[in-house]
């Protein structure tokens, strides 16, 4: 062969490595597509969404409990004040939980449990594996839209003319030959529409804005946002992160896992009274499920456990999640949600237990101080150079209002060694005196101002339109 | 580690091959002769005989090639004659051109004749590559070497973290093709057993094709080590000083740092070597702006926590992305007995940190480390030093994006070592090397949109193990070492060594280790 020289050889090399490497060019992805129109199914799925004669008392669909201008959450004026959604034929009856925002659901990773980290799945239990198999339960859910069964969901379906024909234009008539197939095709519509529709997932927030150089955040919000990520501050990013996960083009602020959080037991909630009736009819609650993982003994009757019960996978499931009792080491855990629309969202956790992002903050850095557990053996004391939150004493009360016996009153004591104590903002950093909050008040405020900036509806040119949530206006609190 | 290179294809003659072991016996003889002439002279007579005897096994297998190629030549007639014409016999590769297997081609450019014995005595890679300077085993010319290391860590600080790990067991493979095509792989198991629920890694640090183009030039392809600093291509623990590898090379330069690609490199008559490629990059999209955790909480894990700029972010061809790729170049020179040169480049755009669709991007984000290293071995002594730095371009937004981070992206980083080290006491093939390094290293020296990491103060927890407290490091410090090799023999190593940090002063350790390479 011919021999070429070393130097032409390095010539060409460098000569080829620039002509490889010059373009160079952006990874930035493409603009943000322009929305489409919806899918047959989806817009059959937004006349489902909203069409209130398909429950059982023709007040209930699946758009009055999440209600769009609350990023699909509940709005609590429509629930008597209560932190759980009213259902049932006679909208009496009161769930069990606080009603999540459907908001950017639909990027939520199938359920999985990977080197033993739980993780995705629909419901805050992620008992549901789609958000279409989510869609049907609350068809059926006696304290929901409270259809006996899918063949009631089918006769309402075609005693509803415009959504039937949507419903028809999607799916054809032999799908309603089944009833258990029509509440599946239900189930699909619902979720296209969820999957579909941009109002799910606009991500048109501020914070989004600033992100794409189009908005300034305050100070405070800036200072907000780095007490956000501080992993010794408010480290909210360890469940919440900013930073992007791979589930979507931009942060959830969720990484979908499972958390025992030790939220205080909300008295609000019938079904965890010791009697357990309707607030608005005084019926009594026979449909509080028996608690087949509650150890014997427990303090009260009814416990809301989580990823372990009390409530199953569907049965229609085609692809059920596992039924958790055992380990119980999952019992009492929650899925971690978005924080996108947080300030519109309340109240707060599984339970609704708090009312205002305030409330949320003080009590994830003072639950172990104020409280005086085996986290905390040497509490600050309230009063001038202690706690400067809450009076001494606890936020876990009986129905009474007197401190409860335990900590963690909102799950059996046997499973208090599954609360998340090891993280901080509950484990505080240890000083000389003892242990202190890791974001004081003044902190608190920056960060609820960030949170508040994850609201969707900011528009750049017109930033004055943005609808402040209450609970961020100046001086809120 | 470092195989031995493609060599020329000239064949020395075996007289040229005397007269060389002799100038580098007589040049660390002389040199030692300042010190101790009667202990020198010995060591010529040593030598010499050593010379002579590699002498008289070159003359052995001269012969035997001889008494081969003339069986090849007298079946290959027969063949002629039973088949005629012959078959394509233009187009077989002529059996006559067959050299001998060269030496390796920049065997000078070791100078630590006097510290090193193993690398002195073989030459660069053939302490691992035992059958490069012969037919392979069984003359099949397949080849097999290895090296690995054990070593006791002991944080004086915090004894309870003090462990033990069988830190590396490497094999590597090699195969000639034919005179001029080589092929080189290496495997490594890192802390002894890897599986899915374990620590331990099974990786492939080398697997690439060496083809010579001519006396002087080569090209290879595939996986192989970036000629960057000393450690990177030469990691046995026989070619370093100290139980651990120093931070500067594992922090800055991050080794053992292989890439994907191709490269030509070669040498000149006059010592200077070049190696110029383009390979795969740096991926900046697996950067962690968030650990909740410290990502190492003593002088061992910052080592392999792999939180380092670049040690983040390389790929080292798993499923690498490849739509950026970098260009290196390396230069060296070892023209001068005992002395050695050296300087090396890369830049390239690295795949970006992930940015929102709509976000504004102000460019590429480049990654460009440079270094330069000198080595001086005068009489017993081993000098060296090393500087590298490194910068990432365009981090500004992303940084913003992420306030408070305790880990945002350096803009710079750098670092530089200072070591001598001296034969204190020979004795046959024993060698006692103490040692000292000074190094200095700043995982992040300046920042783009942001005053720089949030290092919280005070005790934070470590884990989510509760009461598990402990201090957040800092990611610079200057770091002091002493210590020894005692060597017993080329291939086997004993080290001992006591670390000082100056910032992170609960660091400090004592390491007791064991190498081998052959």
């Amino acid at each position: 062969m011919r021999r070429s020289s070393p130097a032409v050889l390095a010539g060409w090399l460098l000569g080829s490595t620039l002509a490889g490497c010059g373009g160079g060019g952006s990874d930035s992805g493409a603009p943000r597509p322009a929305p489409t129109a919806l899918s047959a199914r989806a817009t059959a799925g937004k006349a489902l969404f909203f069409d209130a004669s398909l429950s059982a008392s023709g007040r209930q669909s699946c758009g009055t409990c999440h209600v769009p201008s609350r990023a699909f959450s509940a709005d609590p004026a429509t629930d008597h004040g209560l932190p759980v959604p009213l259902g049932g034929r006679n909208m009496d009856l009161p769930g069990f939980r606080h009603t999540p925002s459907l908001a950017y659901a639909a990027l939520t990773p199938a359920f999985a449990i990977v080197a033993g980290v739980p993780r995705g799945g629909f419901f805050r239990d992620g008992r549901a594996s789609s958000l279409a198999v989510q869609a049907q339960q609350p068809f059926v859910t006696r304290f929901e839209m409270a259809n006996a069964d899918a063949a009631e969901v089918r006769a309402r379906l075609e005693a509803s003319p415009a959504t039937l024909q949507q419903f028809l234009d999607a799916f054809g008539e032999a799908v309603l030959s089944d009833p258990g197939a029509t509440l599946a095709a239900i189930g699909e519509a619902i979720a296209a529409f969820e999957s579909e529709a941009p109002e799910f997932a606009p991500f048109s927030s501020k914070y989004d804005a600033w992100l794409e150089g189009k908005a300034q955040l305050t100070a405070a919000e800036q200072s907000g946002l780095a007490l956000f990520n501080d992993p010794a501050k408010g480290n909210c990013t360890a469940c919440h992160p900013s930073e992007l996960q791979g589930y979507s083009q931009h942060a959830l602020f969720t990484d979908f896992t499972y958390d025992a959080v030790g939220v205080p037991r909300n008295w609000s909630i019938p079904p965890n009274l010791p009697t357990p009736r309707s607030p608005i009819s005084g019926v009594p609650l026979d449909y509080v499920p028996a608690q087949q993982n509650v150890p014997a003994g427990a303090e009260y009757a009814y416990y809301d456990l989580g990823l372990c019960g009390p409530f199953d996978p569907p049965a229609d499931d085609p692809n059920p999640r596992p039924v958790f009792t055992s380990p119980t080491s999952l019992c009492g855990l929650f899925k971690v949600p978005t924080l996108r629309n947080v300030a519109i969202t309340a109240p707060y956790f599984h339970n609704g237990e708090f009312a205002t992002l305030h409330a949320v903050l003080h009590w994830y850095v003072t639950r172990d101080i104020n409280n005086n557990t085996g986290n905390n053996p040497t509490p600050v004391p309230a009063g001038p150079g202690g706690n400067p939150y809450f009076p001494a004493g606890t936020s876990y009360l009986t129905p009474t209002g007197t401190p409860d016996l335990y900590q963690y009153n909102d799950l059996p004591v046997q499973f208090d060694g599954n609360v998340n104590i090891g993280e901080v903002p509950y484990t505080p950093p240890a000083f000389a005196g003892g242990q202190a909050p890791t974001l004081s008040a003044a902190e608190i405020d920056d960060v609820v101002a960030f949170l508040c900036t994850l609201t969707d509806g900011f528009e750049p040119q017109n930033p004055a339109a943005y609808n402040v949530p209450a609970q961020c206006q100046p001086g809120a609190e | 580690m470092k195989p031995a290179q493609i060599a020329p294809a000239r064949r020395p003659h075996p007289i040229v091959m005397v007269a060389l072991l002799l100038g580098t016996a007589s040049a660390a003889g002389v040199a030692a002769a300042a010190d101790d002439a009667p202990a020198s002279l010995q060591g010529l007579q040593q030598q010499l005989q050593q010379v002579q005897s590699a002498l008289q096994q070159l003359s052995n297998e001269n012969r035997e090639l001889r008494e081969h190629q003339a069986q090849l030549d007298r079946q290959l007639a027969e063949l002629r004659a039973a088949t005629a014409p012959a078959p394509n016999a233009s187009a077989l590769p002529s059996v006559t051109a067959l050299p001998s297997a060269p030496p390796p081609a920049n065997a000078s450019a070791l100078p630590s004749t006097a510290a090193l014995p193993s690398t002195a005595a073989l030459g660069p890679g053939a302490t691992a590559t035992p059958g490069t300077t012969g037919p392979g085993i069984y003359g099949t010319g397949l080849r097999l070497w290895g090296y690995g290391e054990v070593y006791y860590t002991d944080p004086t600080d915090d004894r309870r973290q003090a462990q033990a790990d069988l830190a590396r067991a490497v094999f590597g493979i090699g195969y000639q093709f034919d005179p001029r095509t080589e092929f080189n792989s290496e495997y490594e198991v890192e802390h002894a057993v890897a599986s899915s629920t374990d620590v331990g890694e099974f990786e492939v640090e080398q697997f690439y094709v060496d083809r010579q183009l001519s006396d002087r030039v080569s090209v290879r392809g595939g996986l192989f080590l970036m000629p960057f600093g000393f450690l990177n291509e030469h990691h046995e623990p026989t070619n370093f000083y100290g139980v651990q590898r120093n931070f500067v090379e594992t922090l800055i330069i991050p080794s053992t740092w292989r890439e994907g690609g191709v490269s030509f490199h070669g040498d000149t008559p006059v010592g200077l070597t070049w190696n110029a490629g383009l390979t795969t990059g740096f991926d900046l999209s697996k950067w962690n702006f968030a650990p909740e955790f410290p990502p190492y909480a003593n002088a061992l894990e910052l080592e392999d926590s792999g939180i380092a700029p670049l040690q983040a972010t390389h790929q080292e061809l798993a499923l690498a992305n490849a739509r950026h790729l970098s260009q290196y170049l390396a230069v060296g020179y070892y023209g001068v007995p005992g002395l050695t040169l050296g300087a090396a480049i890369s830049t390239g755009d690295a795949v970006p940190v992930p940015a929102p669709p709509n976000a504004a991007i102000p460019g590429n984000q480049r990654v460009t480390l440079w270094e330069a290293h000198a080595r001086w071995a005068p009489a017993r002594w081993d000098l060296q030093a090393l500087y590298a730095r490194g910068t990432l371009s365009n981090t500004a937004l992303a940084n913003q994006a992420n306030p408070g981070s305790p880990n945002p992206i350096p803009a710079a980083f750098y670092g530089y070592y200072f070591q001598a080290a001296y034969e204190l006491w020979r004795q046959g093939e024993y060698r006692l090397n103490p040692f000292a390094r000074m190094e200095r290293y700043n995982m992040g020296s300046s920042y783009q949109g942001t005053p720089g990491p949030v290092i919280p103060s005070g005790e934070v927890p470590l884990s989510g193990t509760p009461g598990d407290y402990g201090l957040w490091p800092q990611n610079h410090d200057r770091v002091w070492t002493v210590g020894a090799n005692f060597y017993l023999g080329p291939h086997l190593v004993l080290k001992t060594d006591y670390q000082w940090f100056e910032e992170n002063t609960h660091f400090n350790r004592w390491d007791l280790g064991l190498g081998l390479a052959f």
